[in-house]
Formats: structure tokens, sequence, C-alpha cells
């Protein structure tokens, strides 16, 4: 199998996937060439994302590279999203192969762009 | 994971029983050079004339008119190039949905200064006679028309075609790897000077194919070197490879009508199988002129490969009409020819059932599709594509 038993389970069973019912913010990326798009809402708490759900359209690795981040950074502080990188949840899916590695980056920028718009709202 | 089933037949198939049996002697027993004139050599060639006779017999030709190649891709290069080659210069007409073998010769060739036309098809996939008609110039050198699509499964009206063809006086190439040894193939009454055809399609080996060229038709010869096949085609012969492509067109000959009626039941159980359970999807290909074995979906709003990863883990294999290579998604180049819509076209999935596919595989693989697709459009964002 090319793909880590942690990432096909994430495949399988994602987590948080769905829709959020008026969510604090909301980012999206689409992946350039590609018709992949991942969504992020998240509900935000003391600065922190106490609650990220995701909807996506893509390939097997994408819906879970969105499932594993909406796992992997819920609790923290919005700021840190911000700053959040693609290789962390690559790690986090014990790998991607070479051709597949936009499925990390897809759901990194996505969740970025959230964490961005709710630090624009708050001015 | 217990259960497996291969339904990506299309691509390819396993070796039959029968094959490999008269293949093995080819190794280690009979290994003289078809080409040597002692009896290591005529024991080889003994077996491939017997293949030869055995391909001819199906095609209902003369074996002289058979030449051996190393795959389905090769034998259309050989055709299409040898065909524009041998006139020099002029027009080609094929058709948007072939295979890329002959799509992509079609276009090293129009960079060489050949015109290249692509007739079009229909919602089916099937191309209209009068467009390949109508496309004809008075330097029009060859035409190629598959006879059946690999990913749709649609048969092309090649009779209407190779009328036409022969009142003009042009060659027409067909590729027949998806149909040779599945559908009856009679080269004269459907008006063919070149016939493309694979091993591996039918549970022959992989790397053996040929080509049908007719009598008397000006080819030239593409891979240079010896004297092999007539001069046609330089290089060794992979004998036990042809010898199993015999055995199995043999095989083909006798089983191929019961098998033909036996996998279209299936299909067919298969494809209201998943219309019962699954919303939106759709049959892709054409209703009454298509592969016995195809049945191509196409599942609104769900990206193929997602789907074919799934069942992948449930052990069944079938194969992704759109690919995903590097954050790049092309949609296959067939249902874009067929004006299929891009939020259908990128959930293509291709089963192709084979002699080894049992009821109960059918019934497994829908067991499985209904409850993948579900949780897939659960996490999709509507209205993406």
């Amino acid at each position: 199998m090319r793909y880590s038993p942690t990432l096909v389970d994430h495949f399988l069973n994602p987590r948080n996937a769905g829709l959020m019912r008026e969510p604090d913010s909301v980012g999206e990326n689409e992946y350039e060439g590609c018709g992949d798009l991942t969504r992020f809402f998240l509900r935000v708490r003391d600065g922190r994302a106490v609650e990220i759900r995701f909807q996506t359209y893509g390939c097997g690795p994408t819906i879970a590279a969105a499932s594993m981040a909406s796992e992997l950074y819920r609790g923290r502080l919005v700021g840190d999203l911000c700053r959040l990188e693609a290789g962390e949840i690559e790690r986090a899916l014990e790998g991607l192969p070479d051709d597949r590695k936009h499925a990390a980056d897809i759901a990194a920028g996505a969740l970025r762009a959230a964490a961005f718009q709710y630090q624009a709202r708050q001015g | 994971m217990s259960r497996r089933v291969y339904l990506d037949h299309n691509a390819s198939t396993p070796v039959h029983p029968e094959v490999l049996a008269a293949m093995l002697p080819y190794f280690a027993e009979v290994y003289g050079n078809p080409s040597s004139i002692h009896a290591f050599g005529r024991e080889a060639r003994e077996g491939m004339d017997l293949a030869r006779e055995r391909v001819a017999s199906f095609l209902k030709v003369s074996s002289q008119e058979i030449v051996f190649t190393s795959g389905g891709t090769e034998s259309d290069n050989f055709a299409v190039k040898g065909l524009a080659w041998a006139r020099g210069k002029g027009h080609l007409i094929t058709s948007q949905v072939e295979h890329h073998a002959v799509i992509r010769a079609c276009r090293a060739l129009e960079a060489q200064g050949f015109d290249l036309t692509c007739v079009g098809v229909d919602e089916f996939g099937m191309v209209d006679p009068d467009d390949v008609r109508r496309a004809i110039r008075p330097d029009t050198v060859a035409i190629s028309i598959m006879h059946a699509n690999s990913e749709v499964g649609t048969i092309q009206p090649i009779e209407a075609i190779g009328r036409i063809a022969r009142e003009h006086g042009i060659p027409l190439h067909v590729d027949a790897v998806q149909t040779f040894g599945k559908l009856p193939l009679d080269v004269d009454a459907l008006g063919i000077d070149a016939l493309s055809f694979s091993a591996h399609k039918i549970y022959g080996p992989k790397g053996v194919a040929g080509l049908f060229i007719r009598k008397g038709s000006k080819m030239v010869a593409v891979q240079h070197g010896g004297e092999h096949e007539r001069r046609r085609r330089a290089g060794t012969e992979n004998v036990a490879g042809i010898v199993g492509l015999g055995k199995a067109v043999e095989i083909r000959a006798r089983d191929m009508h019961t098998e033909a009626e036996r996998v279209t039941a299936l299909r067919d159980r298969l494809w209201d199988g998943v219309r019962s359970r699954v919303p939106e999807v759709r049959l892709s290909g054409h209703p009454g002129h298509r592969l016995p074995g195809t049945a191509s979906f196409l599942f609104r709003h769900v990206e193929s490969e997602s789907i074919v990863l799934g069942l992948d883990l449930k052990g069944i294999g079938v194969s992704a009409g759109s690919a995903c290579t590097s954050g790049n998604v092309e949609p296959s180049h067939v249902l874009v020819a067929m004006g299929v819509p891009l939020e259908w076209a990128m959930g293509a999935v291709r089963c192709s059932l084979g002699r080894s596919t049992s009821a109960e595989d059918i019934d497994y693989v829908i067991e499985c599709v209904e409850p993948l697709v579900r949780k897939l459009r659960q996490a999709m964002p509507v209205g993406v594509v």
C-alpha cells in the first residue's frame, strides 16, 4: 500500500467532516490546476480553535489531510494556525507519496485562510 | 482483507492456464532463434507459425498478413506511421477518443508536416461516419478509428467507415485491442486494411501483440534491422509470447460467445445494483453498442480516485476515469470529447468484467460502492465542480 495506515484510517473515517452552523470563520483553498478543494470552518473561544470542521473535494489523501488537520490543530491558538505548515500535517499522516504532497498543502492553505479570516474580523 | 475482486480486465487480464501451459516449453526447451535454419530454430518457428495461423484464422485472413509486435502501442504506431510515411506527406483522419497510442502517433506525424483531422463524437462516444466522409480531402492518406473504446466501451460503426474509406481508396487502420477475441471480427466485411490487436487483454501474456496488414497495402516498416516478419518488423520475435497469443486466440474463438453473454448479464446486474442504491450516477458510453463486460460509471460530485482508493481498500480493483498526478487532475479526453460535464467526468470509474467474475463478486462490489460514495459525498462541498 502506498499510503500509511493512519492516512487510510482518516480517509475511511474522516473526523469532523461536514458543515458547521454559524462558524466564527471560514477558509478555503483550491489547488491550482487540480480540482481539489478544501474548506475549513472554525469555532473560536478565547483565541483558540475549539472546533474545526471541513468539507473537501479531492482524492483520498486530500480527504485524509483535511481530517488530520481538523484533529491536529483543535485547541490551538488562532495565531498559531496562521503559521501552520503543510509538513506538520504530512508528518502526522506518516508521509505522503511525492505525487500527493499537494494533499497536505491544500489542507494547510485552507486552515491558514480560516485563521487569517478570523484575525481580520477581530481587527 | 479477504475477498479480492478484479474488475479491470480492459487494463489487463490474468494469463489463462492453458495459455501458460502452451508457453512454458518455449522458454527452456524450445529456445532456438526462429530465424535460424537448424532444428533448434525450426522448432521455434513451428510454434510461431502455428500461432500466426490461429490469429489469421480468427480474423479470416492469410497468415502472411499477420505481423507480431511488442504491444498494442507498437502496433498502433506501426500502422499509423507506416501508412503515413509510405505516402510521404498528406492528411490523416482519426477521432478524438482514440487511445493515446494513436492520437500521439498522429500528433507526432503532424509535427513532421502531415495535416491531421480529429473527428468528434456524440454524447455516447460514437463517431458519425458522415463526419469522416466530410473530413476526407484529396490528399488524405490514412484513416485510423478504433473499434471499441477502452474507457466507455462504445463500439464504433467501423463497417460504415470502412465503406467510405474504400469508396475513396483510403487505407483504414482500426485499433481493435479492446475487441479482438471479444467480438467476431471480419476484416473484409468491415473494410479494414490494418488492425491492431494485443494478447494481454484476452488472457495472453503482456509484451506481445500484432498487426494485420492487408496484402498489397502500401506500408513502410517503422523499426529497422534484420529480415524478421517478412521485413516488416525487425527484431527477434518473442516466441513464447507469440505462442501464448496464438493459444489465447484459439481459446477465445471457442469461448467468446458464451462469455460475452455471461459478462453482459453480470454487467447489467452491476449497473442495476448500483443505480438502485446510489443517487446521481450515470453510465457513460453507448447504451447498446458497447463492449460486453464494460460498465463505466459517472458519480456526480465525487472524485473518481477517492472511489478507486476506497474500493481498493475493500480488495476491489477498478480504474479511475480521471487521474490526479502532482496536483494536476485531468478528466479523460474521451469524456471531454463526449461533452460530459466536469462535475460528472471527474467522478468516472470504470469496471471491466472478465471470465473469472462471478455474481457474488458483483454483489460484493455493489455492497461496497453505496456506503463509500455516501461517505465521500458527506465530506463534499456541494457545487464545487
